[in-house]
């Protein structure tokens, strides 16, 4: 097996390991961005991820009932378009201060040396 | 605690409350009968029902919340479920002539004292959680 050949394996398996532990950092992202309900949070993290983290939906409630459940995260409900009301999700303050720390400590890094 | 969903608990032991009582009945029925294959027969249909009823509402409650003690408030609310019911259905007089009240007692005792082995591993676990959450099963 050539250089060329091995290549994209190896960058689509060292990708599957990146990715695990994403999901919470993009939900946080999400939601700093403003508030939003579950679709537009799954919409925010496929766009700005160019389509490389996908989450279902079931994924993203389970989640967010346990940020709730830790108060990082809460919501109001609002009237959608249509239908019953929608559950819009934002950052508590202790949420919010959780994500500036983990920057702080696990993404800044790279852009300061 | 808030957000914390009991229904699946509640559902669990109702149904273990329902499955208790038909138990009973199928083994107070089999005794008086001396029939012993229908004893047995209700004796694993008992076991094998519970065990789906556990699998089935505690798959439910983690998939809504994984509160680490699942395990635990499940095991207790049987205890309890299961007992009560036996005990009542012998102060109601319901028993086959056959059956003792002693039986109840000794299996509660027993049972209590891997109820409390399970309170133990209950206690320890806590260390590893925030919020009764797992550490580990907190992000993803």
């Amino acid at each position: 097996m050539t250089t060329k050949d091995i290549l994209p394996d190896l960058l689509s398996s060292w990708e599957e390991t990146y990715k695990k532990g994403q999901l919470t950092l993009w939900i946080f992202l999400a939601l700093k961005d403003g508030q939003k309900y579950v679709d537009e949070i799954k919409k925010f993290i496929e766009t700005k991820s160019n389509n490389t983290i996908n989450c279902e939906e079931q994924s993203l409630y389970r989640n967010l009932r346990k940020y709730q459940h830790i108060d990082v995260v809460s919501f109001e409900n609002k009237k959608g378009n249509k239908g019953p009301d929608r559950k819009y999700y934002f950052l508590t303050n202790m949420g919010a201060k959780l994500l500036e720390q983990f920057i702080d400590r696990n993404i800044n890094l790279f852009f300061s040396t | 605690m808030k957000n914390l969903s009991n229904s699946n608990l509640l559902k669990f032991s109702l149904t273990t409350i329902l499955l208790t009582i038909l138990f009973r009945v199928g083994l107070s029925t089999s005794l008086t009968n001396k029939m012993k294959i229908a004893v047995i027969v209700c004796a694993m249909g008992y076991t094998i029902i519970m065990w789906f009823n556990g699998y089935y509402f505690g798959k439910k409650e983690y998939e809504h919340l994984p509160i680490y003690n699942i395990g635990f408030r499940f095991h207790l609310s049987t205890f309890l479920a299961h007992n009560m019911v036996s005990i009542a259905w012998f102060l109601l007089a319901f028993e086959s002539k056959y059956e003792s009240i002693r039986i109840i007692y000794m299996t509660a005792l027993i049972w209590s004292g891997f109820l409390l082995l399970h309170f133990s591993y209950f206690l320890t676990k806590r260390k590893s959680t925030i919020r009764n959450l797992d550490k580990e099963d907190l992000f993803e």
